[in-house]
């Protein structure tokens, strides 16, 4: 079977069968490698899962619970499950993202996610070990509702997933992306851009039809522009969150970020039609010329008909997606109870390597998983210190409606993703917009925008809000690079979309009423013993420190930034820092 | 000031030109002495202008090379070395900086050219009385005719083409605009010197200007082999970085490899912008803003290596043999120029010697 055909028969997801009860829904995954050839190029090792790749969607219903019995058979790499999107409201620990709420499950290791899903919508599963998912371990996690305002505007549901491809594997391709030998901080360019983890993908559809097609964005850096030739979508959903139908001819999808668009077939079967995902090559610091930044899939309508080459266009027109209206109505919220920035830069460390801040911060994973931090420093839960300088904590109070405000310092576009959460994105600002103003009066939008990834303008600011009432009711997820917790957990944040980016540091971690956390949060036994396996402590501050829990001795630090205006080796840097300063 | 007077171009044209032009004085003045325009005006001036007609057809020849060997060169080098420019320039400066290294040397003995001409013109003249029949009687006969004719020509075009050597060696790694200043004013310099040796001027206060030169031209030489290493230091650095990168990033984080870093300074770069002041001080004595272990280690060696081989050519000078060797016995026949007697010596050799010697 070819892979494009085997794509298919996955794609053509039927929502029929799912009962609007709440069920458990068991998944057994023995997590392995096998070989994969997505872009006809290459043949490589991809992490598969029960020895299929591409990776089986993860469907439920609105109130089910999932349990995903996870056994890592690779052999040679630790790994997690993060559920993208997903709020994990008061169930943190099973969000997934390793340093922050477990363990890595080491090879050999099984581990169990036990969640209950209360958001309806389109998500993804992906691992959430340092970078590890571009090597295949991300699917589709579908969430149907039985109440879903536009159930009745559609006849079947489709699946499409976007991605970049890599054809090295992501130790090696990391490890160079943050080394000394890559000041600029570069992000790897990807080989190619799949549809549903293959290439020239093709849809049987039937005229006259419409279709609810999910799309998800899984890249581990790339950003797609997408647009479907004859025909133009209609948004509904964004990241989870109903919207007010919008129509569009070509939207831009971050990494990490979802659409449900309805697409209504002609009612002829004169002609098939392409559609085309494009990545954005802006993102590219060099762009190879042998790369194709394009991937088509067609809309079949006849298999005897000829398959269209794209129409190539003179430029991109994306939706903005500013412009997309919550279907719930959600109003702005008005009174902020807390507010702070972060401010994104990126620089180089004494090591040579760019890294990424918020607030000349890097983030740098800790001895002690955050939540286990929260969970056993006793009243000093509510102090930051405790979670270590790098991970770059902030507590927030239960109720409290919270303002993050995202100035990029950077002449980058940085998708920017909460866990635990969906926000309102009360302000973005165009490219080279610079520092948010908070002393000029702003025009918010009454009812803003909300989702769980967006993306920041290069040298531009947004304005986040959100508020902290997390505790008991949902579990944050976590896109690409950290995980957050939301409710009474950790909440991390981080700009960027991709899992590549996870590892320079984009990112801050949010630690939402912790003392309720305490009460309230009980570790199950294989959580436990991963750590043990792992050698990793499961109590204490960020060094480990269960005696004092304000003494960080030993806390995880970044390697010393370069004095300004001088940089030096080995050979007197005390001399060197004194003339630095005197300059 | 760098693009249009690269000064290694300028010591070599002018020790050049000092050379040739002592030895026109030289034979001006054997000529003077032996007939003078009073003993024999018509075979005087004959001889005289064979002096001149051998001086310029040989300068003349020298120049059409050079000009041609550079030109041709340039050409070139717009499409060669464009991809892998670090690692030319790096070869270029290597080259340079031996060049003027064993250049310089050579400059000190200046003063000491007017006795090795006298000898060797000595010698030349001696040679003549033993010819013997057949093509090297007809050679030699010839030769004798035209002596002050062939002597100048040879000389000059051994200078000359000396010179366009040194020239291409030096300045392989400057544009083609940085030549014609220096080589003037090097030419102009060494005929005027040596025009001055002929007048009879004193010869100490050239002796000083050589040596304050000569330093400078170490210098010189010590911060381009530093450059060298710095040039082939950053082609590597290109290679790990895949490119391009580099030069984005002007003189702050990622112009350098942090690991091979001893210091930088994120301004006063000679490379970015052309350099200003900084390339000046860059190509005179090396100046980086991004120390390497490599560049500074060079260096220093670079002067210890030079030091002592100063102190082993003093040794060879004062002793006569280089030192932990053993002195050759007495039939080495001394280099030219150690003391006036030599010249009154006269030694009697085939006239192979010249030929060698050319």
């Amino acid at each position: 079977m070819s892979p494009s055909l085997f794509h298919l028969s996955l794609l053509l997801l039927l929502p029929f069968g799912l009962t609007a009860y709440a069920a458990t829904v068991t998944y057994d995954w023995s997590i392995s490698w096998v070989t994969a050839n997505p872009d006809n190029a290459l043949a490589r090792p991809v992490i598969g899962i029960n020895q299929q790749w591409p990776l089986p969607h993860l469907i439920a219903s609105v109130g089910d619970r999932v349990i995903v019995n996870v056994a890592n058979q690779l052999g040679n790499q630790s790994t997690s499950l993060h559920f993208h999107g997903l709020f994990q409201n008061g169930t943190t620990h099973m969000d997934g993202p390793v340093g922050v709420t477990q363990c890595a499950i080491p090879p050999g290791g099984r581990f169990t996610y036990n969640f209950t899903i209360d958001q309806a919508g389109t998500y993804w599963y992906h691992s959430h070990v340092r970078g590890q998912y571009p090597d295949g371990l991300r699917g589709a996690l579908i969430v149907h509702d039985p109440e879903s305002p536009y159930k009745d505007q559609y006849d079947e549901e489709l699946v499409l997933t976007l991605s970049d491809w890599y054809h090295s594997q992501m130790p090696p391709l990391i490890d160079r992306f943050l080394s000394y030998a890559n000041p600029t901080g570069a992000e790897p360019v990807p080989e190619a851009a799949l549809f549903n983890d293959t290439q020239n993908l093709k849809v049987r559809v039937q005229p006259g039809k419409t279709y609810l097609i999910r799309m998800i964005n899984m890249a581990a850096f790339a950003a797609q522009y997408l647009w479907f030739e004859g025909h133009t979508m209609r948004i509904v959903e964004v990241d989870g969150v109903y919207t007010e139908p919008k129509d569009a001819d070509m939207i831009y999808m971050t990494a990490a970020q979802r659409y449900s668009v309805l697409l209504t077939m002609r009612n002829d079967t004169d002609t098939n039609f392409a559609f085309v995902g494009s990545m954005d090559q802006d993102l590219f610091d060099q762009v190879p010329p042998s790369l194709n930044p394009n991937v088509t899939g067609w809309l079949v309508y006849d298999e005897t008909k000829d398959l269209p080459k794209p129409t190539l266009i003179d430029e991109f027109t994306p939706i903005d997606d500013f412009t997309l209206v919550p279907h719930d109505g959600e109003k702005l919220f008005e009174n902020v109870d807390y507010s702070f920035n972060l401010d994104v830069k990126m620089d180089n460390l004494g090591d040579g390597a760019n890294y990424a801040f918020f607030n000349d911060i890097t983030y740098m994973k800790q001895k002690v998983p955050t939540l286990y931090t929260a969970l056993t420093t006793g009243t000093d839960t509510t102090n930051a210190l405790v979670y270590g300088i790098n991970t770059n904590p902030y507590i927030l109070k239960k109720d409290d409606v919270v303002e993050i405000i995202v100035n990029n310092d950077d002449p980058g576009k940085h998708p920017f993703h909460l866990h635990g959460h969906n926000f309102q994105v009360v302000t973005r600002s165009e490219e080279d917009g610079g520092f948010f103003n908070g002393s000029t009066p702003h025009n918010f939008p009454a009812v803003p925008m909300k989702r769980d990834v967006v993306m920041v303008k290069p040298n531009g600011n947004i304005v986040l809000r959100f508020k902290a009432d997390n505790p008991d009711k949902s579990i944050p997820s976590n896109s690409q690079n950290n995980s957050t917790l939301s409710t009474d957990m950790v909440l991390a944040v981080h700009v960027s979309g991709s899992s590549i980016v996870i590892s320079n540091g984009m990112s801050s971690t949010m630690i939402e009423a912790p003392e309720e956390l305490q009460k309230n949060l009980k570790i199950p036994d294989d959580h436990m013993k991963v750590c043990v396996d792992d050698n990793v402590p499961t109590a204490g501050n960020a060094a480990g420190n269960t005696k004092d829990f304000l003494d960080l001795t030993g806390q995880v630090q970044p390697p010393a930034p370069i004095p300004a205006g001088y940089g030096m080796g080995e050979l007197g840097p005390s001399e060197l820092a004194r003339l630095s300063k005197a300059e | 000031m760098v693009n249009v007077f690269f000064l290694p171009v300028f010591f070599i044209v002018f020790r050049e030109t000092l050379e040739t032009s002592i030895i026109v004085s030289v034979l001006l003045a054997f000529l003077k002495r032996t007939l003078g325009p009073e003993m024999d005006p018509v075979v005087y001036k004959k001889l005289v202008r064979q002096v001149w007609l051998g001086t310029g057809v040989g300068l003349f020849i020298c120049v059409a090379i050079g000009v041609g060997m550079i030109g041709a060169f340039y050409r070139l080098g717009a499409n060669h070395w464009a991809g892998t420019e670090s690692l030319w320039e790096g070869c270029f400066a290597l080259i340079a900086s031996l060049v003027i290294s064993l250049m310089g040397a050579a400059l000190l003995r200046v003063s000491k050219l007017q006795d090795k001409w006298r000898l060797k013109l000595a010698k030349a003249l001696e040679a003549n009385d033993n010819r013997e029949g057949g093509f090297l009687t007809r050679l030699g006969r010839w030769t004798e005719k035209y002596a002050m004719f062939l002597l100048p020509f040879i000389t000059v075009l051994r200078e000359g083409l000396e010179a366009v050597v040194f020239i291409g060696g030096v300045g392989l790694g400057q544009p083609a605009s940085a030549f014609p200043l220096p080589v003037l004013c090097g030419l102009l310099g060494g005929t005027l010197i040596g025009w001055a040796i002929y007048r009879g001027s004193n010869l100490g206060g050239i002796q000083i200007f050589l040596i304050v030169s000569t330093s400078f031209l170490y210098l010189v030489a010590a911060g381009l082999l530093s450059r060298a290493v710095i040039f082939f230091e950053m082609n590597e650095w290109r290679k790990i970085t895949g490119g391009g990168e580099v030069d984005e990033t002007g003189a702050g984080p990622g112009s350098y490899n942090i690991r091979q870093s001893v210091w930088h300074v994120n301004c006063c770069s000679p490379g970015v912008g052309g350099g200003g002041g900084w390339g000046v001080f860059n190509s005179l004595f090396g100046w980086t803003n991004s120390a390497t272990y490599g560049s500074v280690i060079s260096y220093n060696l670079y002067w210890i290596a030079v030091s002592l081989g100063f102190f082993v050519m003093r040794y060879k000078e004062k002793t006569g043999h280089w030192p932990l060797i053993k002195p050759k016995a007495t039939d080495d026949i001394p280099s030219p120029g150690y003391g006036d007697n030599i010249a009154t010596e006269g030694v009697s050799k085939e006239i192979g010697v010249i030929s060698q010697e050319m």
